[in-house]
Order: C-alpha cells, then sequence, then structure tokens
C-alpha cells in the first residue's frame, strides 16, 4: 500500500505540472501508469471505487463529479504552477452548449469535399480514434471533439478563426504549435480550413454518424466480411430438429427411439449390431457409468436372481438416486469448469473456498437440477430471485465458476489482469457451454468462425461489467487480490475443513517468526521498510486464516465465505486491437454472438448484461447448448461424443456422426425439462447400451471405427473410478462425504512444502474430493489422465503407458489397498478357494475361470516375496533428496505400509493387487 | 515350447495395425511367461524391435530440442542489418497496424569457417557454429501456440494424429528393449498436452514416455532424477518376485485378452507391464547424473545458475540416446517474449547456450554426433516488428531452426527471410517439409511410411512435404 501511495503521489504531482505541449508526452504517459495501477475494471476511467487505494486528493481530478476521472480530465488538470491552460478547459466548455451551425447542402458539400478529406490526410493519424497513438489528447473526427479539443483546449471557436487553435497551428506562426508537424499545409489548404471554422464548422451529421458506426467494424485491419446467411447455415447454428428415426429394415432390434437411429446408420453402412453383453458385464458398466464405482458382489447377486424385465431400469433408477451419481457426474461437469483450488500460472496462489463450488455441482447433479437453471445460477446467480437465505448461498456459491479459473496473480497491470480475467471466463464460457472457441478472437476476427472480434469484445463488456472475486490476499506472488462473498449468516452451509492440529502449530510458528524479523533492522532504513511491509502482507495473511478456524482447528462461522461473482460498474468493453492495451479502440456495445442472433433474451440494460446472457445461453432457442450438453452425455456414455470434438462444434471441429440423433437428444433433453437424469435414463436402458463390446460381426469391415455404435467401445475407467474402485475392493473408502477441502484451510501462494505436506496427503475419500492444486494433481489421478484444470476438459485423454504400469506395480497407495484387500478377502468365510473368489467378484464383479483359479492358487503356494528391490541403483541428489513431486510426497506421513505384514497376507496383497492391475480392472467392456 | 501356450498366440483375426507388424504385441509377453527368467532372452519380434528403414540412414537417433513459446529469429540465428537500418520504420501497409520495426537489441558476429552470423546471445554455441545447420526459411500455418505446437509435433492442429516421434518408433522400432524409445523430458501439459507425444491412432506402445514434472520447462524448479519417474522402484518384492507377480497378473491378461477376442487395449497393457519391468532395472541408472565427471556436469551448466535445469536434461538426453532411446525430446518453454525481451531473451538464451553446446561437443566426442541428429526449434518465430514497446509479437511467416549432426552440413545456412526477416522467401520450409527432411536423414521416405486407419493410409506429412536435400551433408 505504501508503495502505491508514493507512486500515485509522483503520477499526481505529474498531473498537477504546468501543461504545455511538452509536457503532454509525460502527462500520457502518467495517465497510462495511473490506469495500470487503478483501472481494475479496464474501461479506461477510473471510478471512485478504483481510488479505494489511492490517495484521497485524487479524487479532485474528476472535476464534473460524475464519479469518473476521465483521460480529458487528467489531461486538462489545471497546473500547479505556471499559466493555467489556455482558453478553457474542456470540461468547462462542454461540447453541447457550442450551438449546431446550420447546415445547407453547400457547406455539406464544402465539408465533404475539403475537409473531410484534409482532416483524413494530414491530421488522423494523430487525431482520431482510430490513431495509433492519440496525440494532446485531441481528437477531430467530430465537431463535438474538435469544439471539446484536447490538452491544449478547444481546437477551434466557430466563427473565430483568428482565435482558433487549429488555424494558429497550421499557419505555423507559433514555435510550439506547428501541425502537422511533418509538412505544412498548402496555402489552398490553409484556406479551405480558415473558411471551414468561419462557416462555424459545419459537419454533416450522416457523415458524423456514419464515422461512429464504422468504428467497431473499421478499427480493426484485416476484419473479414462475414456473409451471415451462409454463417448461419452451418449445421451448429440452426436449430435442432425434433424428428423421428428414419425407417429400419429390422423391426424388432430396437428398444427405443434412440436404437432406431444408430441402427437407421448401422444399415446405411451395411452394419450389423452385435449380441448382448451378459447381465454381470451390464450391471458393471452401468454402475460405473452411473456412480463411478464397481457393483457389490450383493448387487450382482440381486441383479442375478431378478430377471424381470424391469430389473435393468429398477437398476438404473437406483443407481440414479444414489448421491454416488453427483460425485461421478459433477466430476464430468467439474472437468468443462475447469475446476481447481488454486490459480496455477505463475504464483499457483491457493483459493480455500473453491470446494463450495465442487459440492455445488454434486448437489445439483443428484439435486436433477434442471440443465438450464444450473447454467444460470453459475453465470448469474446472484441475480436470480431467491426464496431463502439457504437459496441465496447456493446461488451465491454456483457463481464461483466464473471466478475459479487459472490466473496469473502477479500481473502488473490492472486493465491487463481485468481482460484477462474476461478472456478466461469468455473462453471457459464459450468452449464450456456453447462449444466455441470464441477466446480466438479476443485479438482478431475467429479463422474458422463466424465470431468477429467486436462479439469478443461484446461478450468481454459483460464479464468486465461483473466483479468478480475470487478471493485472496495481498502477498508474495499476489498484487490482485479480491475479497470473497460473505454467505447469508442463517444458510445452512458449512463453516469448513477441520484444521489440521500440525498446519495449525506450523502457521503459528510462522507468525512468530515474522514478528521476529520485523522487530529486526533499523527504523527507516529502506530495507527494512520492505522487510515490514512483507512482513506486514505475511502476517495479514496468517492473522486471516487463523481467524478463520478455532484452536482445535474447527472452522468458524467467519469461514462462511464463497467465490463468487457480484455486479460491477456497467459498461461496454473497448476494443483491443490484437488483444494489446496501448491499442485500445471504439467500446463495442454488450451484447452476445451475432451469428446466432439475440433469441429471445431480454436486451441488456443497465446492469452488466451477465443476466441476460445466462437467459441466452440456457434459451432452448439457442442451437448450440443442448446439443453440446446431450453431446457431453454421450460421450460419458459411450466414450465418444457424436460430435467428437465436444468442447468445438465450429468450423474446424469434427461434424456430428449422426446429427439426426444429436438432434433428438438436444429437443429431448429440453423437452423432459433439461432433466440430465433424464436423458441418461434413456440412454442406459436402450439397446445399443447393452451390447457387448466384442470386435466381431459385419460391423467390423463395414464400419471399423464404430462409429455407428455397433458395438458397445471399450473403454478405460477415468482416473477417479479406477481410484476409488481399488479403494472400494479394499474396503477402505469412506463413502461419506469429507467436509469442505484440506485447501480449505491454507492461504497465499502454494510454496511450503511443509505446509502442502499434510494437504496433499492421500485420504480415502472418493477422488472428486481429493485436493486439485493447478500443477499439482494428486499423484494417482495425474498418471491416468485427470483432466489438466487450467483448461476446459470435455474429454479427456485415454493414454495406456507404461508409467501406469510402474503406478500400479509400486506405487505406496496401491500397495496399501492391497493389504486392506487382502485382509478383507481373508476375513471373509470360505476356504482359499471362496477367498479367491470373492476377490475376483469385488475387483472385477465376476467369478474367475478355471484357468484362473489355478494360476492364482499357484502363485499363492509359490509366492516369496525375497529381498526387497534395493534403491541402491539410484542415487537421489541431496540437494533434493525431500521430494517435491515425488512419489513420498502424498504418503509422506503414512506408517511403512509392509513392515508388520504376515508372509500370508503379503501373498494375498501380491495376487490382489494384480487384480488392480489387468487390464480387465481398467477397462468396462 | 508349450503346446498349451499355442493357442494363446495372437490369432489371425487382427485388426490391421497388427498386420502390419511383424508380430502381434502378445508375443512379447507370452514370451516372458515362458521364460524362467524373464531377463534370460530378448525378445525375438515385436513391435519396438529395429526395423529396416527405407535407405540407409544419415542418422540413428533424434535429440530434439523444443523451445516452447517461439523464440525471436532476428534475435538470434536469422541475422538482419537492414532491420537495424530500418529500426523505426513502420510496416504498418502490409502487415499490422502501427507495425513499427524495431532492430535487435543485440550484436551478431560470423563464427566457424562457415561464417555462420549468431548473435551474442549464444556465445558457447557459437563456438560449435560449423556443426550448426541453420534453417532460416522456417514457416507454419498458424501464429497461435497451441496449433503450432501441435502443428509442429504431430503435423496437424486441427486432428488427433501421431507424434513425429512416434512416427519415427514406428518406422524404425528401437534397439534397447528395455527402454521406451521414445522419451520426452518435461514436456508442455498445455498446448495440446499429451497429443504431443501420443501415438493417436498408431498403436499405444510407440507413444512417448514422459519424464519430469510435465509442466513444460517451466525454469523454477526441476525434477530430481529419483523424482523424474514415479514408482520406478519396489519397495516390497525382489525382483524374481515381482516377476512372478507380473506373470500372474499377464496370464490375467490373456485370459482377458482371449476372452475379448484380441482387443487392442488389452494388448496395450500386456506391453506397458512389459516395458516398466524392463525399464525399472535401467533407466534409474541413465538418469541418475552422480557419476559423471565434474567437468562434464561443468560443461554442461550443471549447478550453475539458470542452466542447472536444462543442463541435466541435456545430459539426461546424451545417457537416453547413448542407451539406444530413438526419439528423445526435450522442452525449454518460456521464449514467448511479448514483453520484456531484453530482458528475458538473454536469460533464456543463458539457460540453453552452455547445456547445447556441450551436448553438441560431447556427443561428437563419442562419436555420436554423426549419427545422432539434433534438431533445435520453436514452434513459430517472432516479428521484427515491436510490440508492447520490448516485445515481438507471434510470426508463423518467416522464423529459423537448425539441425545438428545426423547427416547435415555443417557451419551451413539454408533458406532466408527478406530484409526485415518478416517473412520466408528462399528455402521455404514449411512442417511438412521440416518432417519429411527429418524423416529422411532417418532413413524413412515420409511417402512410404504410412499406417492404413479406417480406411485411409496416413502418414506424417498428410499430402506435401518435400526433402530439402540441400541440406544433406
Amino acid at each position: 500500500m505504501k508503495r502505491i501511495t508514493l507512486s500515485l503521489s509522483v503520477l499526481f504531482a505529474l498531473a498537477l505540472a504546468p501543461t504545455a505541449l511538452s509536457q503532454e508526452r509525460d502527462r500520457a504517459e502518467a495517465w497510462k501508469k495511473l490506469l495500470e495501477r487503478l483501472d481494475k475494471d479496464a474501461d479506461g476511467k477510473i471510478s471512485t471505487a478504483e481510488l479505494q487505494d489511492a490517495p484521497k486528493f485524487l479524487a479532485r481530478l474528476d472535476r464534473n463529479g460524475d464519479g469518473l476521472i476521465e483521460e480529458s480530465e487528467f489531461m486538462s488538470a489545471p497546473g500547479r504552477r505556471g499559466k493555467p491552460a489556455p482558453k478553457k478547459p474542456a470540461s468547462a466548455a462542454p461540447p453541447a452548449m457550442s450551438a449546431p451551425v446550420e447546415l445547407t447542402p453547400e457547406t455539406s458539400a464544402f465539408f465533404e469535399s475539403k475537409i473531410r478529406p484534409l482532416l483524413d490526410r494530414s491530421c488522423y493519424q494523430c487525431h482520431s480514434e482510430h490513431s495509433e497513438k492519440l496525440k494532446g489528447g485531441l481528437r477531430l473526427d467530430s465537431r463535438e471533439s474538435v469544439l471539446a479539443g484536447g490538452a491544449s483546449g478547444p481546437a477551434a471557436a466557430p466563427g473565430d478563426v483568428e482565435g482558433s487553435l487549429l488555424v494558429r497551428a497550421v499557419r505555423y506562426t507559433d514555435d510550439d504549435l506547428q501541425m502537422p508537424p511533418k509538412k505544412q499545409l498548402s496555402p489552398d489548404e490553409l484556406h479551405d480550413l480558415e473558411h471551414w471554422v468561419e462557416l462555424g464548422l459545419p459537419w454533416p451529421a450522416s457523415a458524423a454518424s456514419s464515422a461512429e458506426t464504422t468504428a467497431s467494424t473499421s478499427a480493426l485491419p484485416g476484419q473479414r466480411e462475414i456473409d451471415w446467411d451462409k454463417a448461419r447455415a452451418f449445421w451448429a447454428f440452426r436449430p435442432p430438429q425434433h424428428a423421428s428415426a428414419p425407417a429400419t429394415k429390422d423391426k424388432t432390434w430396437a428398444f427405443g427411439e434412440i436404437d432406431r437411429f444408430l441402427l437407421a446408420g448401422m444399415e446405411q453402412l451395411g452394419a450389423k449390431p452385435v449380441g448382448d453383453a451378459d447381465r454381470a458385464a451390464w450391471l458393471r458398466r452401468v454402475t460405473l457409468d452411473l456412480t463411478g464405482l464397481p457393483p457389490t458382489p450383493e448387487e450382482l447377486a440381486g441383479f442375478d436372481k431378478d430377471r424381470s424385465e424391469g430389473s435393468y431400469a429398477a437398476v438404473v433408477d437406483r443407481l440414479l438416486a444414489s448421491p454416488a451419481f453427483g460425485e461421478r457426474w459433477g466430476r464430468h461437469w467439474l472437468d468443462v469448469a475447469r475446476y481447481a483450488e488454486s490459480s496455477g500460472k505463475d504464483s499457483n496462489i491457493v483459493y480455500p473456498q473453491a470446494w463450495r463450488y465442487r459440492d455445488w455441482v454434486i448437489a445439483a447433479f443428484n439435486d436433477d437440477m434442471p440443465y438450464d437453471r444450473f447454467l444460470k445460477e453459475q453465470l448469474a446467480g446472484d441475480l436470480l430471485p431467491s426464496s431463502s437465505e439457504d437459496e441465496r448461498a447456493q446461488h451465491t456459491i454456483a457463481t464461483g465458476y466464473l471466478a475459479l479459473g487459472a490466473k496469473s496473480h502477479n500481473t502488473r497491470d490492472k486493465r491487463q489482469f481485468a481482460y484477462d480475467l474476461a478472456d478466461e471466463q469468455i473462453d471457459a464460457v464459450s468452449q464450456g457451454m456453447l462449444g466455441l472457441t470464441v477466446s480466438c478472437a479476443r485479438c482478431h476476427d475467429h479463422k474458422f468462425d463466424p465470431i468477429p472480434t467486436t462479439d469478443y469484445y461484446a461478450l468481454a463488456g459483460i464479464f468486465l461489467s461483473t466483479d468478480t472475486r475470487y478471493g485472496t490476499l495481498r502477498g508474495p506472488g499476489n498484487t490482485n487480490p479480491s475479497s470473497l462473498i460473505g454467505l447469508p449468516a442463517a444458510a445452512h452451509v458449512p463453516d469448513g475443513p477441520q484444521m489440521d492440529s500440525a498446519t495449525r502449530a506450523l502457521l503459528e510458528r510462522a507468525r512468530e517468526v515474522i514478528e521476529r524479523q520485523a522487530e529486526s533492522g533499523k527504523k527507516g532504513d529502506p530495507q527494512t521498510k520492505l522487510k515490514e511491509r512483507l512482513a506486514e502482507e505475511q502476517r495479514g495473511i496468517l492473522d486471516d486464516l487463523l481467524a478463520r478456524f478455532d484452536e482445535s482447528g474447527h472452522a468458524l462461522p467467519a469461514n462462511r465465505q464463497a467465490m463468487g461473482a457480484l455486479e460491477g460498474r456497467a459498461h461496454d468493453a473497448l476494443v483491443l486491437e490484437r488483444g494489446e492495451l496501448d491499442k485500445a479502440r471504439a467500446a463495442v456495445p454488450r451484447g452476445f454472438l451475432t451469428v446466432i442472433g439475440d433469441l429471445e433474451a431480454p436486451p441488456i440494460g443497465k446492469e452488466s448484461g451477465r443476466l441476460e446472457l445466462a437467459d441466452w445461453i440456457a434459451s432452448p432457442q439457442n442451437p448450440l447448448t443442448a446439443r453440446v450438453w446431450a453431446n457431453r452425455i454421450w460421450l460419458h456414455l459411450f466414450g465418444k461424443g457424436l460430435v467428437r470434438t465436444t468442447d468445438n462444434f465450429g468450423a474446424s471441429g469434427a461434424l456430428p456422426s449422426n446429427q439426426a440423433l444429436l438432434d433428438w437428444l438436444a429437443t429431448e433433453l429440453v423437452g423432459q425439462g433439461w432433466s440430465t437424469k433424464q436423458l441418461v435414463r434413456e440412454i442406459v436402458l436402450s439397446h445399443a447400451y447393452r451390447l457387448a463390446a466384442h470386435d466381431e460381426s459385419a460391423g467390423r469391415t463395414a464400419d471399423p471405427e464404430n462409429l455407428t455404435l455397433w458395438r458397445m467401445p471399450e473403454r478405460r475407467l477415468e482416473a477417479e473410478a479406477i481410484r476409488d474402485a481399488m479403494l472400494a475392493a479394499a474396503g477402505t473408502l469412506e463413502r461419506t462425504p469429507p467436509v469442505g477441502s484440506p485447501v480449505g484451510t491454507l492461504e497465499g501462494a502454494t510454496r511450503r512444502e511443509e505446509l502442502l505436506a499434510p494437504i496433499l496427503k492421500d485420504r480415502p475419500v472418493r477422488s472428486v474430493y481429493l485436493p486439485i492444486l493447478r500443477d499439482r494433481l494428486p499423484g494417482a489421478l495425474e498418471v491416468f489422465d485427470a483432466a489438466e484444470p487450467s483448461f476446459v476438459t470435455g474429454d479427456r485423454d485415454e493414454t495406456n503407458v507404461a508409467t501406469q504400469a510402474l503406478y500400479l506395480m509400486n506405487d505406496e497407495d496401491v500397495l496399501r489397498a492391497s493389504d486392506a484387500f487382502a485382509a478383507r478377502v481373508l476375513a471373509s468365510p470360505g476356504d482359499e478357494d471362496a477367498h479367491i473368489e470373492q476377490a475376483f467378484l469385488l475387483a472385477l464383479g465376476r467369478k474367475p475361470d478355471g484357468t484362473e483359479l489355478a494360476a492364482v492358487r499357484r502363485f499363492l503356494h509359490e509366492f516369496k516375496p525375497g529381498a526387497p528391490q534395493g534403491k541402491a541403483d539410484a542415487k537421489p541428489d541431496p540437494r533434493n533428496d525431500r521430494g517435491r513431486r515425488g512419489r513420498r510426497r502424498d504418503t509422506a506421513e503414512a506408517e511403512p505400509s509392509s513392515a508388520a505384514v504376515d508372509p500370508k497376507t503379503q501373498a494375498w496383497s501380491a495376487f490382489v493387487q494384480t487384480l488392480f492391475g489387468c487390464a480387465e480392472f481398467r477397462y468396462q467392456s | 515350447m508349450n503346446d498349451a501356450h499355442e493357442q494363446d498366440l495372437p490369432s489371425p483375426r487382427r485388426r490391421d495395425a497388427l498386420k502390419l507388424l511383424s508380430c502381434g504385441f502378445g508375443y512379447l509377453a507370452l514370451r516372458s511367461l515362458l521364460a524362467q527368467s524373464a531377463m534370460a532372452q530378448q525378445p525375438e519380434a515385436g513391435p519396438l524391435d529395429p526395423k529396416q528403414p527405407h535407405f540407409p540412414p544419415r542418422a540413428k537417433r533424434v535429440i530434439y530440442l523444443s523451445m516452447a513459446g517461439a523464440p525471436s529469429h532476428v534475435d538470434t540465428f536469422d541475422y538482419k542489418p537492414e532491420l537495424a537500418a530500418h529500426d523505426g520504420q513502420s510496416v504498418a501497409g502490409k502487415y499490422r497496424a502501427g507495425a513499427v520495426l524495431m532492430a535487435s537489441p543485440w550484436k551478431f558476429a560470423q563464427h566457424g569457417k562457415g561464417g555462420l552470423w549468431i548473435s551474442e546471445l549464444f556465445p558457447e554455441l557459437a563456438k560449435q557454429a560449423d556443426r550448426l545447420c541453420l534453417l532460416r526459411g522456417m514457416q507454419t500455418d498458424v501464429p497461435a501456440h497451441p496449433q503450432a505446437v501441435l502443428m509442429q509435433h504431430t503435423g496437424s492442429f486441427q486432428f488427433v494424429r501421431p507424434s513425429l516421434g512416434a512416427w519415427t518408433l514406428y518406422g524404425l522400432g528401437t534397439v534397447n528393449q528395455n527402454l521406451p524409445g521414445f522419451v520426452t523430458i518435461d514436456p508442455p501439459s498445455g498446448t495440446g498436452g499429451a497429443q504431443n507425444y501420443g501415438s493417436a491412432f498408431l498403436p499405444a506402445t510407440f507413444q512417448g514416455l514422459r519424464i519430469g514434472s510435465g509442466r513444460g520447462g517451466g525454469r523454477a524448479r526441476r525434477d530430481t532424477e529419483e523424482e523424474a519417474v514415479a514408482n520406478i522402484h519396489n519397495e516390497r518384492l525382489s525382483t524374481d518376485a515381482q516377476r512372478k507377480q507380473l506373470d500372474l497378473l499377464q496370464s490375467l491378461n490373456r485370459e482377458h485378452a482371449r476372452r475379448e477376442h484380441d482387443s487392442d487395449e488389452v494388448e496395450g497393457v500386456i506391453q506397458s507391464y512389459e516395458l516398466a519391468f524392463r525399464m525399472q532395472a535401467e533407466l534409474p541408472q541413465l538418469l541418475d547424473l552422480s557419476k559423471e565427471k565434474p567437468a562434464t556436469l561443468e560443461a554442461y551448466g550443471i549447478g550453475g545458475e539458470g542452466t542447472d535445469k536444462f543442463g541435466r536434461q541435456c545430459l539426461m538426453a546424451r545417457h537416453l540416446a547413448e542407451a539406444g532411446v530413438r526419439f528423445i525430446e526435450v522442452t525449454h518453454g518460456g521464449w514467448d517474449q511479448h514483453r520484456n525481451l531484453r530482458e528475458d531473451l538473454p536469460r533464456q538464451c543463458k539457460e540453453i547456450d552452455k547445456p547445447i553446446a556441450a551436448l553438441l561437443a560431447d556427443l561428437d566426442q563419442r562419436g555420436m554426433l554423426k549419427d545422432t541428429l539434433v534438431v533445435w526449434g520453436g514452434e513459430f518465430g517472432r516479428t521484427p516488428y515491436a510490440q508492447n514497446g520490448d516485445g515481438r509479437d507471434h510470426n508463423n511467416k518467416g522464423f529459423t531452426t537448425w539441425m545438428a549432426g545426423g547427416g547435415v552440413k555443417g557451419g551451413f545456412s539454408y533458406g532466408a527471410t527478406d530484409e526485415n526477416g518478416i517473412e520466408a522467401i528462399e528455402g521455404k520450409m514449411k512442417i511438412p517439409d521440416w518432417h519429411a527432411t527429418i524423416l529422411y536423414l532417418l532413413g524413412l521416405d515420409h511417402e512410404r511410411l504410412t499406417f492404413n486407419y479406417a480406411g485411409r493410409d496416413f502418414r506424417l506429412t498428410n499430402v506435401s512435404g518435400e526433402v530439402a536435400k540441400e541440406i544433406l551433408a
């Protein structure tokens, strides 16, 4: 704060320096700096709110008292010493006060033929809205701007030739005012200009307004003409059709409409569906798909017993009602929402309240919140009516979606930070909800899709008018802190996670150290001052954190805060040519994507437009929203989207493999009240979903890529499901959701390894509840291609590599889970064969066949662990012995795993580990 | 050997992919099951076994130094005296509005017998000038990082395609079956992520093994050798016991494969375990730099400020190359100087200058440079006109990469950009040409290195690609 005060004082001194042309550059420079420091919403003005951190006297610059300091006010601020600015300052002579001049056809013609070309030719390089660098704060591209003038006052007074600065400048009579600077006007031109001033500066209105309207497009070089009719003819921009499936030759195979669409596709290519998967395989498939967990032996037995026609539907309804459904499907959305609990990028500052959003997402899926509602709450929950404090709190938490993207907290220029934040939001919303890569249009028109840069900045205006509250405190690596949003006192929300006692002790010790450091050193010494400032920041962070937890580590009501969004000061964004701050062009009105049109969304009024945006996106008329979501649902049930590029429905994306089906699903989704569960239910009860994964039948040659889904594709389990299934088989999976996240007990940059270790320690909770710090994903998730949380990830990678094998062979967590699994199996009733059977059932959902049983028996009898492989081969660098990211980090605190295990259990542990490791465990077929 | 196992041999009903290979994947696993000790016999014919190239190769392996973020060519390897003369001149008419040329703040001098012009930012590398073959007419399609990085690595940014390393492995196999044939050290997690070392529709076994944190050449932290490959040791079992455990696991996998009619995925899993097991024995030693002489460590800049991380990675790359890894990539990030060029670029260059110079000298001294192709380059170049006063913007129209060793001319410069360094005008090399040339040096004809997938023969260079024969030694 002190540093800022100092610099701003300097800037202020500059602002008050005598106004002279020679000083203009300094002033302009000072203004730029001022914006960098203060203009958080990047509107090119400084509002009273933005002045909060600045010295009070700066407010004096707002001379017209509208709560905003504008460039003209700054540039024309009266000097402290010396002469006041020549003529009257701009603000004292508002343009509106000058009487308009009467236009005649003659004066109009004169202006258009002589003056406009002259201004364009000789002045606009420096004095128009489109100038690379506006000189002297003077624009000459409208009558108003001529009258308003620049730093040296009005450029011309109507009728007053001799008193007009413009005339003086072009006459080259003054030594310090000669325009244009490089080449004097010809006598004819000079004469025309004098004549124009004499006439009273006639400026044909149409011309003026046409200059305005072209501003937004001609401002950008390389703007291509978009043929909107043609653009809108692209499949993804046309509304989806709810047509019935075409007739098929085979009349008996299909269970319902979905199957008929698929079958028609197969018949067209000459492919035939394979036979059905056996019931146990179907149960495993559907249980994993809907809950991310394998079926229990009891569930398998129950399903085996109930052979009624309704047994499939009964299973599906049971799974949809399970809280595990939200944990599974919520995670799918968290991939799309680029959910993480830290900022990533340079400083990686933690977001201690991010977990509230995670829990909100999980609950929304469990409650089957209509998808349109689901989107609206995330985009504009704060603006939706609520009937209770609970609802109010949930609405706030939902907007956390906008706040938790990756951010570079150390960005010095506030405007850069603001534009980057808006860009990140546009990227997340457009890819995640619309399947479009709108961010490509930040610097230039979209290369492939009909998205001009002006559309991008129309959206950017909405987000720049939003007050995004991502939390974090000023401190090392963070010059862009923000407060959080307090949750209503009466709302039923958890206070937060339990602070680990080790963490608490560390924090308190750290505070003492800081205290001591701050006290050492001489008063007034610059070194000491810096130290003091740093100490103050760190103390601030620690105190804030400690104040939210009591002595025993329980979260206090003070911790009931959320990341989220609120309304900021509504304003339109300035188009930045090539995305560069220095190249701010005309403002574009806030709005949506032209190619889709306004639909039935109400026009944006005096607010940010976020609510209108939410309505526009979640509108049943929006051709993309329902399609994109239906496609994502399909992806999670069949392994590939009908549009394979799930986050890109644009021209560079893939075309749908079966558009009629996709459209049917999208319209069905909307027709069923945007119910995700309904659509999931319909799909998993289809015949297609019941097919075997066997790679035979006519489809093999007719459709080798299985585009028509003549068989169920083989799919690898997601990272979370692999880990959860291991813990479930081992019987150690904690099914009760934890309260909050261990990250909630941290604050500041994620640099202190000793603080991170207890946070990142593996806990037997479902994987969705593991801490998700950017660049520090839990090893178990990272190795199996968990979503990279800095990006919108609709469709994860599915690799099959040796590092995964190493993980399953050697990782400490896997070994411990194997021990628990072995102990569980050995404790179950029955003999050795029964135990082996039980292990197969728990891990793979089936009994072993004869060959397998024999192989396992032989293994158990012959097994000898031998002397462990030494670490003699690898000599770790002593400087780095404390692994930062190594396999040890998650389990640093864990007890040695196998010390006390008897040989029998060790043999069993080695055996059951092979069940975790085998392909069948990892794949669902 | 054992009749009972005969039926487990890969069945003839395999997808086309496997027909191209000399033998199915399952064979390797089967062999190790049959063998008393896994290490007793080397497998005879697997997909990773060395294969005959199309014609005699000039290079046997590749070390690809990927400069993520796109280094500025006019400040490093593309000397433009006229740019200095044009400093401050506008090229707005032809390029973006307000484009004003900015002279390189650094001096260039000629080096070596070939007289290559190299900027003062690379004092050490300049001493190796006669080994470098500068490619100064490079071009790529899109001036945006994710697309260009993918283009550079896979030849396509719109579709998921196999990476250059995967194609190389597919074409040549690898000589050391105990190591992955394709290793990528610290690749970026963004800009296409795993796709950049992925195998796409090629069998998964051709995918690159990632070593390190995968945060893409971040400069602040490095991984220790111990951390570089997670879980490289088992803390409980002897090697023999673990082999027995693995044998059980693989028998389960084969049972499963049989039931599932030879699924590619199961084959991939089987392969991944065999490779993992062999890697356990060999990889830690290769990544262990503690046995290196202090002089070697010093030469690579290990322990030096700024050079430590990349120095280690370069030395690891040499170890891997020596051990028979076919394709090694090392990423160094942070080259995106939109601003702070004067401050950041010297630091960037310093971080790699000494390590690369040492790598070239070391390879040469070991007689390996003649058949190791070292490739250096970013995904595109930067504009000779300024951005933000002290920065340069993306430039896909002209940039420089270089190659060294492996059959290319040393002290040689091929291709040129215009007087200011904006666009390539001579010896133009687009990414498919660059790929075709790399494959050619490896003895592979880019038009014949194809893989049939979904009814079409795919190749790395898609429908274009011309070998720059001018650079062949």
